[in-house]
């Protein structure tokens, strides 16, 4: 099975607070931000590698995983990072977020879709900066395939479908797609018996969470191919539909009030809070 | 070398997130709770395929010490001893899990360094091949936990001059008798070297303790009169169990003889140990310092005192601005390190021990500023900053005290 997995990088979620805006409030002020791999398409290469091999011997690769990301130069990290973690080949679309929309990211993915005719597309359910959650779904609608979004289990079946089991209010919905498909998966992927390739036995009992590269596979990662390509060749003259028109960091806290007794408490809480 | 590559930023990345995993949240038990290091540590290098690269390393090894041997055997004169070998990334490949591990667990990396390092070091050096195979691998790849012990309570810094445990000829073997203290893996070792004066008195150097001869003995857990104490209460290093070894009367075979012949003295080549302990504690100096500055940073930026921020204030800017002295300092001294082991070099004596010296002082002067800019929760174990200056204080007594390098340095410059 061929997998391409789309990434984005982000700044770091767990240092949220470095996030600044200038006054202008046109934009956000990217220097000095440590910039991540946005956790879902963490994720999303996690399940592809579980796809394109047998649990038991992770190294006999039985597939090919592509990573795509659009960025500037600086995103390479990411991409080497997803090398060295498994992935066989990289491309880079050169980019800056800002001359970026989810649509456009869309069309750009169906261009590098048409030349590596993958069999599935896999990304995270949406990328933690922006939270937009929309370029799996016009991706799926550009190139007209089967989409199942949210997946916490994917399972290849011997006759070449995949079943996809989505958790929704309840319960869980199993979707049986054929490929070319596209799937975005959501944080339960990485559980240990969330994905199976067709090669890899039932039994089989992942470790929690995504993988941890080798030292020798990072060094090695180095020589695998890494493409790079503007954005003209990739989105066919499509152009930004929507814009950022402001930016606002969340209102800073008002200290909260003490209250004498409970008796006070719940006057305030039906009065004031009118919560009661 | 002016900046960490891509390369060695993604093994940092890698190993930092193994660390944050793994260790971050087992550290009050490595702390306070008596948690023993190995297992956490054999993840890691299971992992980090440190596993398979130490078995590589070892089959290169052992491949020249047989054809040293055979050489001997057909009465050839063996190639002079082989120069250590780095290659390429290999020393970075050391050092940075080395860094990453301080930041938070300092003591990890002492209870790996001698298992792997000085255990197996010294048996892959001085061992024969049957040795080797026979010890080596298995203190690799922490299957087994290795200790090395030298020092004894009459005897730290004047490690050969005052060392009393001996080891006397019998027949089929020798017999030992001895203390040994302070041995890092001591109470969970499974494999032992054990470093002991020959008691001869017909040796024609004379049987007095200080002209004896100095000779190394493998030993394993459980050997008849070994007895290994269980931890010390100590200052730093928790998660580095260390304890006490009592030898009485201790037969050992004479394949356990370290080299299996009376005529290599310990003494020789063990500068070679020293110089690749001392290198390591210049990482562990980087981790203990990038981290005290980290935390720093992050307490001078959010505490709020008389109004305002306490970075605001210009003794606590001088406090940072010392720390990231050290830090670039000691940064350099790693980046020379590493570009050393790529062009397969190494330091001499007299610099690994400047470069010791120096940062292991660095590491505690700037660990002992973050407690003080932290305040009253500094001296708390919450901060961290309390843990990582209890642990920096042992970098200038472990590996040769800070005396003994400083006299070290001048006595090899004025040798010239």
């Amino acid at each position: 099975m061929k997998i391409l997995v789309a990434l984005k990088r982000v700044a770091d979620p767990d240092n949220a607070n470095k996030v600044k805006i200038p006054a202008s409030g046109d934009k956000v002020e990217t220097a000095g931000l440590e910039w991540k791999l946005n956790p879902f398409d963490d994720y999303a290469l996690e399940a592809a590698l579980r796809l394109t091999e047998n649990g038991k011997n992770p190294k006999a690769r039985v597939g090919e995983v592509v990573v795509v990301t659009l960025g500037p130069k600086e995103c390479e990290t990411q991409l080497r990072s997803a090398l060295a973690t498994g992935a066989d080949r990289a491309i880079r679309v050169e980019a800056t977020d800002e001359a970026l929309d989810g649509r456009l990211v869309a069309h750009a993915l169906r261009a590098i879709v048409a030349e590596e005719k993958p069999d599935l597309v896999v990304m995270g359910k949406q990328a933690v900066d922006g939270d937009n959650n929309q370029v799996g779904q016009a991706l799926a609608e550009l190139l007209d395939w089967p989409m199942a979004t949210f997946a916490a289990t994917i399972e290849e079946e011997a006759a070449g479908s995949v079943l996809v089991g989505r958790e929704v209010d309840g319960g869980v919905c199993t979707l049986r797609l054929k490929p070319p498909a596209v799937i975005t998966v959501d944080l339960r992927i990485v559980a240990p018996a969330s994905v199976y390739s067709k090669h890899t036995d039932k039994a089989h009992k992942y470790a929690d969470g995504v993988r941890f590269a080798a030292l020798p596979a990072i060094m090695a990662a180095k020589k695998k191919p890494l493409a790079v390509k503007t954005l003209a060749e990739v989105t066919g003259g499509a152009t930004p539909t929507a814009s950022y028109a402001k930016f606002e960091l969340p209102p800073a806290r008002k200290a909260g009030i003490k209250v004498k007794d409970v008796a006070e408490l719940v006057q305030r809480l039906a009065t004031e809070a009118k919560v009661l | 070398m002016i900046e960490w590559s891509e390369t060695h930023l993604a093994i940092r990345e890698m190993t930092r997130r193994f660390v944050e995993a793994e260790i971050v949240p087992k550290l009050d038990d490595l702390e306070h709770g008596d948690l023993p290091p190995y297992d956490i540590l054999r993840k890691m290098l299971a992992t980090f395929g440190m596993r398979d690269m130490a078995q590589v390393r070892l089959g290169k090894a052992l491949a020249k010490v047989k054809a040293r041997e055979e050489a001997i055997a057909r009465g050839e004169t063996p190639p002079a001893t082989v120069e250590r070998e780095a290659s390429g990334e290999e020393v970075a490949m050391q050092m940075i899990p080395i860094i990453e591990l301080s930041r938070h667990c300092p003591g990890m990396v002492t209870a790996l360094g001698v298992s792997v390092g000085l255990t197996a070091g010294t048996i892959t050096s001085r061992g024969t091949s049957r040795q080797i195979e026979r010890w080596a691998l298995d203190l690799l790849t922490l299957d087994k936990v290795g200790a090395w012990a030298i020092t004894e309570p009459g005897s730290g810094s004047d490690a050969f001059g005052s060392m009393k445990a001996s080891a006397r000829r019998v027949d089929g073997g020798y017999v030992l008798n001895g203390n040994k203290t302070f041995i890092t893996n001591g109470p969970y070792a499974d494999t032992l070297v054990v470093i002991c004066k020959l008691d001869d008195p017909g040796s024609p150097r004379g049987n007095e303790p200080k002209d004896r001869q100095v000779l190394s003995f493998v030993l394993d857990r459980g050997t008849k009169g070994l007895t290994q104490s269980k931890p010390l209460r100590k200052m730093g290093m928790h998660s580095s169990p260390t304890g006490e070894l009592f030898l009485e009367d201790v037969f050992v075979e004479k394949d356990r003889l370290l080299g299996e012949t009376e005529t290599v003295s310990y003494r020789t080549g063990v500068k070679d140990t020293f110089t690749s302990e001392r290198t390591g504690v210049a990482a562990m100096a980087l981790g203990i310092v990038e981290e005290c500055l980290r935390l720093s940073l992050e307490y001078a930026r959010t505490r709020v005192q008389f109004g305002k921020p306490i970075g605001e204030f210009q003794l606590i800017q001088l406090k940072i601005a010392k720390m990231e002295v050290a830090r670039m300092n000691i940064q350099n001294l790693v980046f020379r390190m590493i570009e050393l082991g790529r062009a397969g070099k190494g330091l001499s004596l007299a610099e690994a021990s400047a470069c010791k010296l120096y940062c292991a002082q660095a590491a505690m002067e700037v660990a002992l500023e973050a407690v003080q800019l932290f305040g009253g929760n500094g001296y708390m174990a919450e901060y961290r900053v309390e843990q990582l200056c209890r642990d920096a204080k042992v970098l200038q007594i472990y590996g040769g005290t800070d005396e003994i390098q400083t006299s070290q340095i001048a006595r090899s410059l004025l040798a010239g």
